[in-house]
């Protein structure tokens, strides 16, 4: 499978070659083939999805000059078992929205420990919605199922200039931002995935508010099919070395 | 509209060009009608193969109406030097021309079709014995096939003037040797040749015959098209944006104004709007439903 451009566009100007890499909330498992052919020496893929950590094994598992490079652990960020001062370059490709501030404030914590000095940070995720982007009805359902079964959110869309001050206060400093997509493609895939996340928070909601939920999470999927709404972000800071 | 150089030929190529195939599909008035709207958006690069049904018959009458507006682009897939000779003949009697101006061996698939088409006894010696005779200007090449074969015939016809070949988001968002149509546009620009891009209006292949016989498709195309006008116009500003000399119009004669307003009004895309029809189509076509993110 290809690596997005998404990620090649946001490593293209990153010095990854040779670099021990983090990357933070692994997902499929795009970043980090995106590292390890960029020529990382190392990448740690960090996840707390068992699904996930398996599908980004098994994305490098055919190719040894890849797979022997790769480390997943299947860890929460905030809680993470590696060195202090231990990372040369850590990614973090679509995480942040799926963090409420509360844990975007503890994985900047850890990203700040592990990194050794000189380390660069990147941080690829979505500006807030526009007001008439149709898939934010969808993004509400989930959030409000989320809520109510598990008291925060699923998503959470920051502006780039608040992930900027809150990497900044925190000892980085900010090289450049640059966009990846601008309009985001909300494919048929992707809204059918957020509704079956919707649909999860919701079987753990009270009484039959969560059918409700399920049932218009399933049916703006539908309505809506597909969207082109949005920007995708890429911000990228360092610390001193 | 915007006009391109033709690699180093001295052609400035509007950034569409015409697939005369389109006029296979209409009656010879509806034909006359089409060549006349489409040089009416100033469109002044054509292109037509034998093999398009009766389009170089039906593109004929204004054809040498306006001979002088029209920059000529015709192909042969025969590949030894008597059949060359003889479709060439054919096509220039069929079209009732004097010359063209371009003529493109068509469709190379095969190492052993470059073999043969090079060799003493190939289709590039007629097309050089036509071009010393006046009755074409320049040799270009046309092909969906590896782009390995092709960048390999740029480094073996070394009068190559122009070269044909897929580009489009779906091609663009594929990354192995089989899609690397990049490094023919590089290597092309490298070496001043003209470039046309086919199948930038693609969405899909056809569904199998057996679900959607031929007779019941809705449009007269080899691939399932994008429609909508806007979708259109989105695949016109990323192929041209790619830095094609020109793009060519899809076969079916119902999506040919819609390209040319496309081609009329096109801005260059953004690179950010770029990746973001690559993505689109890389997440329709991906085996990970489950992703949330880009």
């Amino acid at each position: 499978m290809a690596v997005p451009s998404t990620v090649t566009t946001a490593l293209a100007d990153r010095p990854v070659e040779g670099r021990r890499c983090l990357e933070a909330g692994a997902g499929v498992g795009n970043a980090t083939a995106g590292l390890l052919d960029a020529g990382a020496e190392r990448v740690y893929a960090v996840t707390n999805d068992r699904a996930h950590a398996r599908t980004t094994r098994e994305r490098v598992a055919d190719d040894d000059t890849r797979s022997d490079r790769l480390a997943v652990l299947e860890s929460d960020l905030r809680t993470l078992a590696l060195s202090d001062d231990s990372i040369e370059l850590i990614t973090a490709h679509g995480l942040c929205n799926v963090l409420d501030p509360a844990a975007l404030s503890a994985v900047a914590a850890t990203f700040r420990r592990v990194a050794a000095p000189g380390c660069h940070l990147v941080i690829d995720d979505y500006a807030p919605l526009p007001a008439t982007a149709s898939v934010r009805e969808l993004f509400a359902v989930e959030n409000a199922a989320a809520e109510l079964a598990t008291g925060g959110p699923a998503l959470t869309f920051y502006p780039p200039d608040a992930i900027r001050r809150c990497f900044v206060g925190g000892g980085w400093s900010f090289d450049r931002e640059r966009t990846l997509l601008d309009p985001v493609p909300w494919t048929a895939d992707h809204l059918s995935a957020h509704a079956a996340a919707a649909r999860d928070h919701a079987a753990g909601c009270p009484g039959d508010l969560g059918d409700r939920l399920a049932t218009r999470a399933d049916r703006l999927a539908t309505a809506i099919g597909s969207e082109s709404a949005g920007r995708m972000y890429s911000l990228a800071f360092r610390l001193s070395a | 509209m915007e006009t391109r150089p033709l690699g180093d030929t001295g052609q400035d190529s509007t950034v569409v060009t015409f697939g005369t195939i389109a006029l296979n599909w209409l009656e010879q008035e509806g034909a006359d009608q089409l060549v006349e709207h489409v040089l009416d958006y100033g469109v002044n690069h054509f292109d037509v193969a034998p093999t398009y049904g009766d389009a170089e018959l039906k593109l004929g009458p204004k054809l040498r109406q306006h001979r002088e507006e029209i920059f000529l682009g015709c192909k042969t897939q025969q590949r030894d030097y008597e059949g060359a000779w003889g479709m060439l003949e054919r096509s220039l009697d069929r079209l009732g021309v004097d010359s063209i101006d371009l003529y493109q061996v068509h469709g190379l698939e095969y190492d052993d079709e470059l073999d043969e088409i090079t060799g003493d006894d190939g289709a590039l010696r007629a097309f050089r014995e036509a071009r010393a005779e006046g009755l074409i200007d320049h040799i270009g090449l046309t092909s969906h096939s590896e782009p390995a074969l092709v960048l390999d015939a740029i480094d073996r016809i070394d009068d190559l003037d122009s070269l044909m070949f897929p580009l489009n988001p779906v091609v663009a968002a594929k990354d192995d040797g089989d899609h690397d149509y990049e490094a023919v546009l590089d290597r092309a620009h490298a070496a001043d040749i003209g470039t046309l891009g086919i199948k930038a209006f693609a969405a899909g292949s056809w569904p199998d015959t057996d679900d959607l016989p031929e007779a019941d498709r809705p449009f007269a195309n080899w691939y399932r098209p994008v429609t909508a006008p806007d979708e259109i116009r989105r695949r016109f500003d990323f192929a041209a944006s790619q830095g094609l000399t020109s793009v060519v119009s899809v076969g079916d004669p119902k999506l040919v104004t819609m390209i040319l307003e496309a081609a009329a009004d096109y801005e260059e895309m953004d690179e950010a709007a770029q990746r973001s029809l690559i993505e689109r189509v890389r997440h329709d076509d991906s085996p990970v439903p489950e992703q949330l993110h880009h």
